[in-house]
């Protein structure tokens, strides 16, 4: 055997793999940077200007934005409860995982055609309020805006209830008793204690969800309306059929900067609301 | 009566098949200082999260100034509470976390503020109100929470070993503010620790507790001089121990044989019932071990196994024809300085110095 000492360079080329992923990384990113920035002229900034000088570009950005940011307040707001049951209940805790996290099992595709069952025109919802007598006519609830809203926020939603689960499971439950032995009821001491203290986990859900959103591909494909595409429809397009991969490239960037825009609002956001609690 | 009285009424706490608590009955006066003492597992905790209603007895009553508490819950009962992890809100400043039991009732914002400067000034921290939790040093969060709970009045305080965390030196220090606030509020302080020093140093009543059951309630000097178990008497300072067997009981001593050596007590030293015959430990204190000969005393010659020069005290272990004894003498006092390991020195402990358990 050879000495501790020595370990760090025999074991050196465990690092490779890694090199490799960062090396993949980077030449893609680079790849997509000349695509962007270079055509047969050499620099330019031509895509770019092909994509902002169209307003229905524009509307593409725009609705993007807000389905995201939709999405994640809704799977925020929807997992909050959720999360806080979990945390209320430890002896169902582990169930309860299961049951918020079985979903993953079955494929993107699959869960999402599942909403296709439910939410079409003779899917079973509108069958139901159809044959309750509360409406005539099938509600438009898929192949549009909202079907996306509704397939993005319950794939995404998982991530939020764990990320405002595991930020709950981190406040000592002496302060609930502190803020009771106080004269506080059980609401009060969740407005003023475990609220406040649960905020950088939903956050954390947030821009999760906010992100992944940004750039979702597969739901708004088999759910939202053919003319209303968001950005990462646009690139699979650009890419699969067009093979423009240069604009493709170009979509990308705006779409990466809007993403950092929002995550720099979300921390803005988090850093006025949530008060800094050093423990 | 001040405020502030609780009496427990057969109290027991079982969770489950585990019995943690077995029929306590205890009268706490109100504006005095009470502590429950006890090695962990003792019940302690649980009785005082009993009194704070964070838990339910399964049996017996507990009332608050004659009140009844059954399914009364915390908030609603005349108590404050300081946690043994002291459970400062740490997303709050020093203020606010002060402010806040005022805040939930409501209190007018200059009553909070005139109120928080009046008990950040009690517990010495004036000036620190807009400090984050996490920049206080562990006595200054002490004191946080200390004046967080007392900033309701409360009538009663309850303490769960809020000292345990800190260095001895800050401990002392905070114990005598302690007793010196419970003395300014006359609020009635319940304490718990299993610091038999700290109990002593804070309390007018020391509740000794073992295995879920209370095991003797009185002033700091009855307990340490009139143990009522061998139990009490170990864990309530240091005590020397020695089995023998009761030989004869008269009107006025007991004798004890103990390895062959006659010793006799007055009857007013024993524990328990004394009859002749039974086995019995005798006991006494290591002061009350002299390092001299004396008339009137049990007098014996031993050889000093350890000693142990403390400064103002000297502890020496003599190996006697008893057992082992523990003598502790002021080191002024005659023979005291010529004390050494090895050498043979006279000793004598006065007979009503002993106290006698009679086993049961």
């Amino acid at each position: 055997m050879r000495g501790a000492t020595s370990a760090p360079r025999s074991l050196g080329w465990l690092l490779l793999p890694a090199l490799l992923v960062l090396a993949l990384f980077l030449g893609s990113v680079a790849l997509l940077l000349f695509h962007a920035f270079w055509n047969k002229d050499g620099f330019s900034l031509v895509y770019f200007r092909q994509i902002l000088e169209r307003a229905d570009y524009h509307d593409v950005f725009l609705r993007t934005v807000s389905i995201a940011a939709i999405v994640a307040v809704a799977a925020a707001v929807l997992a909050y409860p959720i999360a806080w049951l979990l945390w209320r209940l430890p002896r169902w805790r582990n169930l309860l995982l299961v049951i918020v996290l079985v979903p993953w099992l079955v494929s993107l595709v699959v869960r999402t055609y599942g909403w296709l069952v439910i939410l079409g025109p003779k899917g079973f919802l509108n069958e139901t309020l159809k044959w309750a007598g509360v409406i005539q006519s099938p509600l438009p609830l898929i192949f549009n805006d909202l079907g996306v809203v509704i397939g993005l926020t319950h794939v995404l939603m998982p991530f939020s209830v764990i990320a405002t689960l595991s930020v709950l499971l981190q406040i000592d439950n002496r302060l609930e008793e502190a803020s009771e032995s106080l004269g506080a009821g059980g609401f009060e001491t969740w407005r003023r204690v475990v609220l406040p203290l649960s905020l950088p986990g939903v956050f954390t859900g947030l821009s999760i969800t906010f992100l992944t959103s940004m750039g979702a591909i597969v739901t708004p494909i088999l759910l939202g309306g053919i003319r209303q595409k968001m950005a990462g429809t646009q690139i699979y397009q650009e890419v699969v059929y067009n093979f423009n991969m240069s604009k493709a490239s170009a979509w990308a960037i705006c779409l990466l900067l809007l993403s950092g825009l929002g995550l720099a609002l979300l921390r803005a956001a988090e850093a006025a609301l949530v008060p800094k609690a050093d423990r | 009566m001040s405020r502030g009285s609780i009496s427990i009424d057969g109290v027991g706490k079982a969770f489950g098949t585990a019995t943690v608590l077995h029929e306590v009955n205890l009268s706490i006066e109100g504006g005095s200082f009470v502590t429950l003492l006890g090695p962990s597992g003792c019940g302690k905790t649980t009785l005082l999260r009993l009194i704070a209603g964070f838990l339910e007895p399964s049996r017996g009553t507990i009332a608050i100034d004659g009140a009844p508490m059954q399914g009364v819950p915390p908030r609603r009962r005349p108590l404050g509470m300081v946690f043994q992890n002291l459970a400062l809100f740490p997303h709050l400043d020093v203020f606010e976390n002060v402010a806040y039991g005022m805040r939930i009732r409501g209190t007018a914002a200059s009553e909070i503020a005139a109120r928080v400067s009046r008990f950040l000034g009690l517990v010495g921290l004036a000036g620190f109100e807009r400090r984050r939790i996490g920049q206080l040093s562990g006595g200054q969060k002490q004191r946080v929470a200390l004046a967080r709970s007392l900033a309701l009045e409360p009538a009663i305080l309850l303490l769960d070993e809020p000292l345990s965390a800190l260095d001895l030196q800050l401990r002392r220090q905070l114990q005598v503010e302690l007793k010196s606030i419970q003395r300014q509020l006359a609020t009635t302080f319940v304490f718990v620790t299993h610091d038999q020093e700290e109990a002593t140093m804070l309390s007018d009543t020391i509740v000794v507790m073992e295995g879920g059951h209370v095991r003797q309630v009185g002033t700091p000097g009855e307990i340490y001089r009139r143990p009522a178990s061998p139990f009490v008497a170990r864990f309530v300072g240091d005590i020397n121990m020695l089995d023998g067997r009761i030989e004869a009981v008269d009107a006025t001593t007991v004798s004890v044989s103990v390895a062959g050596q006659a010793i006799s007590v007055p009857r007013s030293a024993v524990v328990g019932a004394a009859s002749a015959g039974r086995a019995c430990q005798l006991a006494c204190r290591p002061e009350s071990v002299r390092l001299t000969t004396q008339a009137g005393t049990l007098s014996l010659e031993g050889r000093v196994s350890a000693l142990h020069r403390l400064g103002p005290t000297v502890k020496a272990v003599l190996d006697t024809p008893l057992g082992p004894l523990t003598a502790l003498s002021m080191a002024d006092t005659p023979h005291v300085a010529e004390l050494a390991e090895g050498k043979t020195a006279h000793l004598s402990v006065p007979y009503d110095t002993f106290t006698l358990f009679a086993s049961t």
